[in-house]
């Protein structure tokens, strides 16, 4: 009987103990009280979808009236981790960081700090950044006040579900969707797009014989192109007939001479409706470079024929029937 | 005055063509030729079978121009001095000297027809080209002239036994050489065969009028042609770039089926042929009333003034006649003017 009698005293005992232990661990302390303090805090933007090895950025502005200032030696160290009955919170402190500006009145100090989340579980979990305790004493005097400042709740969430999960149960409105940061990935594609695009458009011009649309390509059409861009003097002349020439040899195979029209027109049936202008050409040519005497009306200056000439021929090479009549 | 000279001139050459036109039916293009080759004076090869009227063309034509016709057959046994005089015994038993073919017209010969020059030895050949360069000749002491004089040599292109092929540098000093076919008409053809005025060449050449030309002042005229016919600066560079074709056709992308393009060409056309190129150039110029040379009128003369002068390599000497024809075709494909 007797010793049934110790172990329930030894029973009330260590459940005593346990409970001051848990007490101790979570010690209530009073919140701010603004007569002696103010604070404003800087919370990380979201409050939710952190995992593990995630970093929290906090900052509290303390405004300390005076005859009082802050004990920084009651503020946490680095590497300190919240218990919460006992067990550690898994939050631990990485990171602190005081700024001090004394004024007549009051003192403001901002404190930067740092956690880092080292818990993980299989589904998202509610965690807390529980309210550091500052202390603050007055000068010349042995009176301490402490206070615990304000908390801030949070969701961690896990790297990835294993198993079966019932999602009814853990979905969390909380729970914001895990998003992975794809901007360079964005722009790298962005830029593949365009590099992309770029040797198609080339792809495509070289293709088309260097010309961006259908039919730009043909002897005749570059002829006309070039001819408009030459000068209007007797050399501009020449070089526009030895253009046109050149377009004639191109589209022939060969070289093409007046004696040779009815060869060319045989073989290029398309450009026989030039024939008459094909062979005003040709003694234009002959007058220009070879013989000065050779009879000739244009009705116009020879540029200009030449131009509409050529022009006619362009139509001729599309397939076309010539609209202007040189 | 010197145009006067020109169109009155061109008046009297077309009517020789007109006239031996209708003596050698379908040879109207060898009859320009000729034409051509009389007033440029130059000396002409004439290729063609036998029997195609090359004798009755160049008679034709000495009645039309006037002066003296002489011709000889070459023969393996023929030697220089048969074409300089021949000795005979006469009816008073002494021997006698006369004066061979190049020197029986004495300055008046106009034409000489030397048939088959390949058959006689290359002793002949020296002195004719010798004549041909330099249209003397010295004999008996004396120094003979024939101003006046072209040469038309007749090559036998079939029969290779027993001849003496002309080496490139003799064939350099022929103007042009012409090929002269049996026309392709059929109605020609049996013209030929049926037309009785055919059979009789004497009087077939009569029907040419006598001395349409004057013979003895084609020499002078055919200067003032070459120093009135233009040739511009284009076509001078067409020109050239013709020439530069015919010794590196390569470079110009000319292609020959079946022949190894690098190794075709030895020589190409000399100097002395491209001066005569444009000679006849501009002679063709002036026969269709033109003042300038223009690309056409080399066209017209390129072919027959080129082709004999290029040195192919040997083994493709056999195919000579076809291979020229397309090179020098693909030559004025190539190169363009202006």
């Amino acid at each position: 009987m007797k010793a049934r009698n110790h172990l329930l005293s030894l029973l009330f005992a260590a459940t005593l103990l346990v409970t001051a232990i848990s007490s101790s661990a979570d010690v209530v302390l009073p919140s701010v009280d603004s007569r002696f303090v103010s604070v404003k805090e800087i919370n990380p933007s979201r409050d939710a979808g952190y995992v593990v090895g995630d970093k929290l950025q906090r900052t509290m502005i303390l405004t300390v009236k005076q005859p009082y200032i802050l004990i920084k030696e009651s503020l946490p160290i680095v590497g300190y981790e919240h218990r919460y009955r006992g067990q550690v919170s898994g939050i631990e402190l990485t990171g602190i960081d005081i700024e001090e500006q004394r004024e007549s009145k009051q003192s403001v100090y901002t404190i930067r700090l740092e956690y880092q989340v080292f818990k993980i579980g299989r589904v998202a979990k509610p965690a807390i950044l529980r309210g550091e305790i500052v202390k603050l004493r007055q000068q010349g005097s042995k009176d301490v006040k402490q206070f615990r400042m304000p908390s801030f709740n949070f969701r961690t969430s896990p790297l990835s579900v294993y198993g079966e999960v019932n999602l009814k149960n853990e979905l969390s409105p909380f729970v914001a969707p895990l998003k992975l940061h794809a901007d360079k990935e964005w722009l790298a594609l962005k830029i593949a797009a365009g590099v992309l695009a770029a040797s198609l458009l080339a792809l495509l011009y070289i293709l088309g014989a260097r010309t961006w649309l259908p039919y730009m390509g043909g002897a005749f059409a570059k002829a006309y192109r070039k001819i408009n861009k030459l000068p209007e003097d007797e050399q501009g002349l020449q070089q526009a007939i030895s253009t046109v020439h050149a377009a004639l040899h191109q589209v022939a195979g060969q070289s093409v001479f007046g004696n040779g029209v009815e060869h060319f027109l045989q073989t290029k049936p398309a450009f026989s409706v030039a024939k008459p202008e094909i062979e005003r050409f040709f003694a234009l040519s002959r007058q220009i470079f070879f013989d000065s005497h050779t009879p000739l009306d244009l009705g116009m200056p020879p540029k200009q024929w030449l131009k509409k000439f050529c022009r006619q021929m362009r139509d001729c090479e599309r397939g076309l029937r010539p609209e202007v009549h040189a | 005055m010197q145009d006067q000279q020109l169109n009155d001139w061109r008046t009297h050459a077309l009517t020789l063509e007109s006239e031996v036109n209708k003596v050698v039916v379908g040879q109207e293009n060898p009859v320009r030729l000729i034409t051509t080759a009389v007033f440029a004076r130059g000396h002409v090869l004439l290729e063609g079978d036998v029997g195609v009227g090359k004798t009755t063309l160049l008679r034709a034509f000495t009645r039309g121009i006037g002066g003296g016709y002489q011709r000889i057959e070459g023969t393996i046994d023929l030697m220089p001095n048969d074409l300089v005089y021949h000795t005979y015994l006469g009816e008073d038993g002494k021997p006698h000297v006369s004066p061979g073919p190049l020197l029986m017209s004495g300055q008046d010969l106009s034409i000489f027809f030397f048939n088959e020059i390949n058959r006689a030895r290359p002793q002949v050949h020296s002195l004719m080209l010798r004549v041909m360069a330099e249209r003397t000749l010295t004999a008996f002491n004396k120094e003979h002239y024939f101003p006046h004089m072209l040469v038309f040599a007749d090559r036998n292109q079939v029969e290779r036994e027993e001849t003496f092929d002309i080496p490139s540098a003799a064939r350099d000093r022929f103007m042009m050489e012409i090929p002269i076919v049996v026309p392709p008409a059929h109605d020609i053809m049996e013209s030929l065969i049926f037309d009785t005025r055919f059979h009789d060449v004497d009087q077939l050449i009569s029907n040419v009028p006598a001395d349409i030309l004057k013979f003895d002042q084609l020499n002078s005229f055919a200067k003032v042609i070459q120093e009135n016919i233009q040739a511009s600066p284009a076509l001078r560079k067409y020109a050239l770039d013709l020439w530069l074709a015919t010794k590196d056709p390569v470079a110009y992308g000319v292609k020959v089926s079946n022949v190894d393009m690098k190794r075709l060409v030895l020589s190409g056309a000399s100097p002395r042929g491209m001066g005569m190129l444009l000679r006849a150039a501009r002679v063709n110029a002036w026969l269709n009333n033109r003042q300038a040379v223009v690309p056409e009128d080399i066209h017209a003369v390129f072919h027959e003034t080129i082709a004999h002068r290029l040195v192919f390599s040997p083994v493709y000497e056999m195919r000579r006649t076809e291979i020229a024809r397309e090179l020098l075709t693909g030559i004025v494909n190539a190169v363009a003017a202006p």
